[in-house]
């Protein structure tokens, strides 16, 4: 049996209809949504409605979060002033447009999803804001994985799939005794199994070198994971931007494979607002 | 004995690059002007503002600005070396003096610097050719940013979203633009080339306020989008407060603040 998990579809619905067509076409039909339904693109409330009319599971992504709470990320989100300022009138355009009933679901999405050892988030355990890039240092990786208690954590946020595999991981303790507790030192050393981070880039969004819409498959007779990538229209999407009266720059943008805005850079920082 | 030569050519070709090297291998005096060239059917000259010759001053200090009101002809060095830059869409139709625009003559022979050589980018051999392009028809915008400073970040953004089209087909660009620690870079661009040319000013400004030298920028191309790039910088560029905010660490503890404009 296998399921789809999709990300990041960021109001793009013909990046939307054409991946789930692709989901459907291979017979598919459990779809996991990792978030970020709104945000930059030109039809926040008829992706957030095909979402809810397919009654796919999702969790709340970081714009998804930012659209009800009201920019609640901090500017270092952005990696430059041009950024944040596109973003934030990307921001007010789309809580604008966004019905009461859709802005309603999206405050009603879970932080996270959990299947038996599987667990679905945005951007990382710890936050919806945090990116896990594939080159993140790996000890914060596997506890990121670790201290959620899953064997692979599905995630999104950061536009690029990939698959990490975190092999031969060992946590070494020592405890020290005080001199007020006299005692040897007590060592501990815990083997980890195999933990995974399974990326699944972005639908509407994709940063991969390319314009098509990605999304992973999970095998789980094998456990195995498949990249898929997607075309779509992309040139629909680009013209509805610039009808939206959004910044015809974001249509430039993604019609070349380059995200709306900037990409933020720093992989560790979580924002704590 | 003075030595006058004019170096023409088209847009980007280099004309700049090839003067500095000559500029910076002569021991003796130098001096440096720059003509604006003439608007042909179709091929609009770009607005230069200034922009080469601050970046010539930057890098040769002492170097004599021959189109000074005050430059006194009869003062210059004897043994001064004085390049002429004329932008000029097609190569002249004749080779050597005979080649120069007979509409040069009267200025040239006001301030009292005729050439004696004349040498053009795509006709003379012993000018590089590899950036010598042909233009059939090209709009030219510019924009003067003096007294602004750039988010840094920002600014990397913008350039690379200019050079690769974002607003209109871009075939030449060039700026100086200042940065909040004092910093000023000079952008060189052409289609021709992969990459653009960053080049650091010498002179770096104390990091007291907005900068009091000349900033701009120059772009050649066709269907350029003027409100497109003006409204991006106006995103870019950084207000008083965050100015103040991004120097203030850079000051030593109790240096004066930035008057207020």
């Amino acid at each position: 049996m296998a399921h789809a998990v999709i990300s990041c579809l960021h109001a793009n619905l013909a990046a939307t209809e054409a991946v789930l067509s692709d989901i459907e076409q291979l017979g598919i039909d459990r779809i996991t949504c990792l978030g970020d339904l709104v945000g930059y693109g030109p039809q926040p409330n008829e992706v957030v409605e095909l979402i809810r009319a397919r009654q796919i599971p999702s969790c709340q992504g970081c714009w998804d979060e930012d659209i009800i709470e009201g920019l609640n990320s901090c500017e270092c989100s952005y990696p430059s002033q041009l950024a944040e300022r596109r973003g934030q009138r990307a921001h007010h355009w789309t809580a604008a447009q966004l019905s009461e009933e859709n802005k309603a679901f999206l405050a009603s999405l879970p932080l996270s999803l959990r299947r038996d050892r599987l667990l679905f988030v945005h951007g990382s355990p710890n936050s919806q804001h945090e990116y896990l890039l594939p080159d993140m240092n790996a000890f914060a990786a596997l506890e990121r994985v670790e201290a959620a208690q899953a064997d692979t954590l599905f995630c999104g946020h950061t536009h690029r799939p990939y698959v990490r595999e975190l092999r031969e991981g060992v946590i070494k303790l020592r405890l020290h005794r005080a001199v007020a507790n006299p005692g040897p030192d007590i060592e501990r050393e815990v083997d980890l199994p195999v933990r995974r981070i399974v990326n699944a880039g972005s639908v509407g969004e994709p940063r991969h070198g390319g314009t098509s819409a990605t999304y992973v498959i999970h095998h789980e007779q094998d456990d195995s994971v498949e990249i898929r990538e997607v075309p779509y229209d992309v040139e629909r999407t680009c013209q509805a931007i610039v009808a939206a009266g959004l910044p015809p720059l974001f249509a430039w943008r993604l019609r070349h494979g380059f995200e709306y805005a900037e990409r933020a850079d720093d992989a560790s920082h979580v924002c704590e607002r | 004995m003075t030595r006058v030569l004019l170096i023409s050519g088209p847009p980007g070709c280099g004309k700049t690059s090839w003067i500095l090297n000559q500029l910076q291998a002569h021991r003796g005096p130098c001096g440096y002007l720059r003509l604006e060239g003439f608007t042909a059917a179709e091929l609009q000259q770009a607005p230069d503002g200034g922009i080469d010759r601050a970046f010539l001053v930057d890098q040769c200090p002492g170097l004599l600005d021959l189109a000074e009101p005050g430059e006194n002809p009869a003062s210059r060095p004897q043994d001064l070396l004085a390049l002429i830059e004329l932008p000029q869409w097609q190569a002249p139709p004749e080779a050597g003096l005979a080649g120069i625009d007979p509409r040069l003559l009267p200025p040239l022979e006001a301030l009292q610097l005729l050439p004696q050589r004349h040498l053009s980018f795509g006709r003379d051999a012993e000018l590089p050719a590899q950036d010598t392009l042909q233009f059939n028809a090209l709009e030219a915008w510019s924009l003067d940013l003096t007294h602004s400073v750039w988010d840094p970040p920002s600014l990397n953004s913008f350039w690379f979203e200019l050079v690769n089209g974002a607003y209109g087909e871009v075939y030449r660009a060039k700026a100086l633009m200042n940065l909040p620690d004092g910093r000023s870079f000079f952008f060189n661009w052409i289609v021709s080339q992969e990459g653009t040319q960053f080049l650091p000013l010498e002179r770096v400004a104390p990091p007291v306020g907005r900068p009091q030298r000349m900033s701009r920028l120059v772009v050649q191309g066709k269907h350029l989008d003027a409100a497109g790039i003006e409204a991006t910088i106006a995103d870019g560029l950084l207000s008083d407060a965050v100015l103040e905010l991004q120097q203030a660490p850079q000051r030593p503890f109790g240096a004066p603040l930035p008057a207020t404009r």
